[in-house]
């Protein structure tokens, strides 16, 4: 019984961190992007702020079962994605964070993180404002473009480890150094498509915020909006979490895991917070030519690794 | 009597029986027929036993019948679908005309597709392969000759295939001696390596023809879209594994025996055909407007994955594949039957005008959206097994070509996400429509099929073992050894998927997140139409249309446009383009004239006697 109820602790502790963090990194970028765009910009915590508001208000319509559904759909899928990632390595300072780990492959991450999106663009879809719509239809398109590169990077790993498991990875980079290095093109195809994986610019054409007004969640207010931006939060965090591990051998403390999520998260924020929106074929196009040669070149060179 | 002869005669007598009812009530007809699939199942399943065989002497030979595990698989994945898709087809086809016709055709078809799962000799299996292209032929054309010729497109291709399958078993039976399928698996390893090649590309050529292989696929997006849905649940869920099921007795026994299995070009260029055919066709599938014809290509796009798992031929590519096949068969069968009852009660399976049907056909609804889960893939239901042990697969089979195939593999089936979106979002979501205020939910006879089936998807998805047990029995008879196990996928790396803990999170989350949402919110919400929404400020009049679903994938449609722009179709028209030609020569020599004959007489008696004298007199 004691085990379960560590597990329970366990599980709980990881999703607040994982929130936690997430939502700081949330109000950094605002705070980052607000900067290159000489304005003052709110501060860290105005995610924290922001949530908290939309959690004390009431809703007084909803659009029917799958929009009301939507936002659940979506934290089940962030927390269950957060689930099968090993956050902490070893025997570090929280021995909670094991959660599930051993459980699930990279295939299976990879289906599970589509999961809330499709949850979210049914119930969107069920609230028939046609911008949100249009947003879903160019989110769903965009997948498909960086999707690729990505899996191209994960075989890569895959064929050189012999292992298809993260904690298989990770104990391959115990003994070979980290995978960024030993498989560099991989890491390449990899970082490429996580440019699309976060929606920052130029790839932010679902979210569109001039274009779309904001696209997919319009429709979406206060318990609704709260769940899905703690999702949200919940979801970029395991997304690093897993970029981490995969190419940096995880990490065995809190603040070596801070500093390397967020070293990583940096790479899409600055590249976003510079450019100006792609239309939707042109980041599709993006991301089947250089990322997808990089991810091409990766699986051949795992083949004569 | 014997039970395997009792499944085909009951099913025969159903088809006579349906046919003759209909005289007396259109209604039961469809009855008939039901009953007589479901009897048919109630044998097959309490008393065909492996034991089972049997001897129709046929003037000088006889024809044999038999069952094993592996025809058990298919024999139970026919009679399981077509019992519920029956039960559907009452209801669906009811008030149209023809009914007799319709349910002879539909019960000979089941009956053919039992026959050849029965089937221990190729003649046999030809038999009953060439009733069911009749019996399926003539219910594409029930609705009459369409413009586009579909049901020709189909006998044609047919045909070819019927003809490559009867040289394939008359060549295989002069070298062999023996119609036996036994013998060929035994024997197939003396022949020589062109004659082996020219066996299984007959065979491949035959059964390709039937699971839509490019390119050989062209007849059948129209042919699935065209006939009644009833009875393409059973064309596309059933009738198309029957080419999977001979593919599977060629790709898993026959050539593992000869030297032609070894060499590598062979299966490698089937398992592309089958990734090239998967890609093309979601790509197609996803600009349809049509929810019919998305499910058509898509069809043929579920087809390549299963091609491929059975042309990489590892154990767990081969499992992987008959799993698809099994899942597949339920979710598609689900899938056309939805779409079927959303024509019968909104009139039109168009996307760019439907919308909204999910308060009205929440049931419905609900089937759809299992199904669609499970086609796409997604955990934890069905799909997902399948294509995870489909990866699984390809990755680890240490193959360099088989790293890039799981990435053609990919990108269809990521790009499927699009078209389950616009299949979901077109019919059941988006703008709600005026002139679709009047539809109500299907009738139950319709509705517990469907919901039944997708229930059966998640029991899948939450016991995997439940299908594994079956499909390792038919693999072991076959002669592949696998390890299953009841909740846990494991690939021969070692490295596994426990479907225990995944059900348990997403329940539990799924319940916290649900319960948290509904929690004092649900109540003091009222529900807003589809009017009622943000639009910037902005105040739509009462007429506008704000339904955003004509060109939905535009930007993906311009991102793709270079694929697009070749069509097989266009090639096969050539061809007939250059034979009507080639037959509009021929017609300048018979032109119908008598004098034009009689010169040609003169002619051929003075070359006779020009040259006559010198090839006789020898």
């Amino acid at each position: 019984m004691d085990e379960f109820w560590m597990k329970i602790i366990g599980f709980v502790a990881t999703v607040l961190l994982a929130f936690v963090v997430g939502a700081v990194y949330g109000g950094l970028v605002r705070k980052i992007i607000a900067r290159t765009q000489n304005r003052i910009g709110p501060p860290w915590y105005q995610n924290f702020i922001d949530i908290l508001k939309l959690y004390s208000k009431s809703s007084a319509i909803n659009h029917g079962f799958m929009q009301h559904i939507a936002p659940a759909m979506a934290i089940t899928a962030s927390v269950t994605v957060l689930m099968f990632v090993p956050v902490l390595t070893g025997d570090g300072w929280f021995p909670w964070f094991e959660n599930l780990n051993f459980k699930g492959d990279l295939i299976f991450l990879v289906y599970m993180m589509v999961f809330g999106s499709l949850g979210m663009a049914l119930g969107i879809g069920q609230t028939g404002n046609p911008n949100a719509a249009i947003g879903v239809s160019r989110g769903l398109s965009m997948m498909v473009g960086y999707e690729i590169p990505f899996v191209m990077a994960l075989v890569a790993l895959m064929v050189q480890t012999e292992t298809t498991s993260i904690t298989g990875l990770m104990e391959y980079q115990d003994q070979h150094g980290w995978l960024m290095f030993s498989s560099p093109f991989a890491f390449i195809a990899a970082v490429m498509a996580m440019l699309g994986m976060f929606h920052y610019g130029p790839f932010d054409v679902a979210f569109a915020p001039s274009e779309l007004a904001s696209g997919p969640p319009s429709e979406f207010g206060g318990k609704y909006l709260a769940l899905m931006m703690t999702s949200g939060s919940i979801f970029a965090f395991a997304k690093l979490v897993l970029f981490v591990d995969i190419f940096m051998n995880g990490a065995s403390n809190l603040i070596i895991l801070v500093i390397k999520t967020l070293v990583l998260y940096m790479i899409p924020v600055l590249y976003g917070a510079v450019s100006p929106r792609y239309r939707t074929e042109q980041a599709i196009r993006y991301f089947w030519g250089w990322p997808t040669f990089f991810g091409a070149l990766a699986i051949i060179f795992a083949i004569y690794y | 009597m014997n039970s395997l002869l009792l499944v085909i005669l009951i099913l025969l007598a159903g088809a006579v029986l349906s046919f003759l009812a209909n005289r007396i009530m259109p209604i039961l007809s469809g009855v008939m027929s039901f009953l007589s699939i479901g009897a048919a199942a109630v044998i097959f399943f309490v008393q065909v036993s492996a034991a089972d065989s049997m001897a129709i002497p046929i003037s000088g030979f006889s024809l044999h019948w038999g069952i094993n595990a592996y025809s058990w698989l298919f024999g139970a994945m026919v009679l399981g679908l077509s019992v519920f898709v029956a039960l559907y087809a009452i209801a669906f086809m009811k008030g149209k005309d023809r009914l007799g016709y319709f349910f002879f055709n539909f019960n000979l078809t089941i009956m053919a597709m039992m026959g050849i799962v029965f089937s221990t000799d190729w003649v046999s299996l030809f038999i009953f392969w060439e009733i069911m292209t009749w019996s399926s032929f003539l219910i594409i054309i029930y609705a009459g000759i369409s413009e586009g010729r579909v049901g020709t497109k189909y006998m044609i291709f047919s045909a070819i295939g019927g003809y490559a399958m009867f040289m394939a078993i008359l060549v295989s039976n002069s070298l062999l001696g023996s119609f036996q399928i036994a013998d060929l698996v035994s024997g197939f390893g003396t022949l020589s390596l062109g004659n082996q090649a020219l066996i299984g590309i007959l065979f491949m050529v035959a059964f390709g023809v039937k699971s839509a292989v490019m390119p050989l696929h062209v007849w059948a997006p129209r042919a699935y879209a065209d006939s009644p849905m009833a009875f393409t649940a059973i064309f596309s869920g059933l009738l198309s594994k029957m080419g999977i099921f001979g593919m599977g007795i060629l790709m898993i026994s026959v050539f593992a025996q000869g030297t032609i299995g070894q060499t590598f070009i062979f299966s490698n260029i089937l398992a592309w055909l089958g990734a090239v055919t998967s890609v093309i066709a979601t790509f197609y599938a996803l600009i349809q407007k049509d929810a019919k014809r998305l499910l058509a290509y898509s069809s043929i796009a579920q087809l390549g994955y299963i091609i491929v798992g059975l042309a990489i031929g590892t154990p767990l590519s081969i499992m992987a594949a008959l799993f698809l096949a099994v899942v597949h068969a339920i979710f598609k069968g689900t899938l056309f039957m939805v779409v079927g009852a959303v024509e019968r009660q909104a009139g039109t399976t168009n996307m760019e005008e439907l919308g909204a049907l999910i308060r009205k056909m929440p049931w419905t609804f609900m089937a759809a959206l299992f199904s669609i889960i499970a086609l796409a893939g997604v955990p934890p239901l069905g799909g997902f097994v399948g294509k995870w042990m489909l990866y699984e697969s390809l990755i680890t089979s240490g193959f360099g070509a088989n790293y890039f195939l799981v990435i053609m593999v990919f990108l269809s089936s990521t790009a499927a996400f699009l078209y389950s979106y616009r299949f979901l979002f077109g019919l059941f979501l988006g703008q709600e429509e005026p002139e679709f205020d009047h539809v109500k939910e299907a009738p139950a006879i319709m509705v517990v099929p469907m919901v039944v089936l997708a229930l059966l998807l998640l029991v899948i998805g939450a016991f995997p073992g439940l299908l594994f047990e079956p499909i390792a029995n038919a693999m072991a008879y076959m002669g592949v050894d696998v390890n299953w196990n009841m909740t846990v996928l494991s690939n021969v790396w070692g490295d596994e998927v426990h479907m225990e803990p995944l059900w348990t999170s997403i329940l539990v989350m799924f319940v916290i997140g649900a319960t948290f949402l509904t929690f004092k919110t649900r109540r003091n919400t009222r529900y807003v139409t589809t009017k009622d929404i943000h639009t910037s400020g902005e105040i739509p009049e009462a007429h506008e249309n704000m339904t955003f679903s004509v060109n939905f994938y535009q930007p993906f449609e311009r991102a793709i446009e270079p694929v697009m722009k070749r069509k097989m179709d266009t090639y096969y028209n050539r061809i007939g383009e250059g034979l009507e030609s080639l037959f509009g020569f021929a017609r300048k020599i018979y032109t119908g004239n008598g004098q034009t004959y009689a010169i040609y007489v003169i002619i051929f008696l003075s070359i006779l006697i020009l040259i006559g004298e010198t090839i006789f007199n020898k």
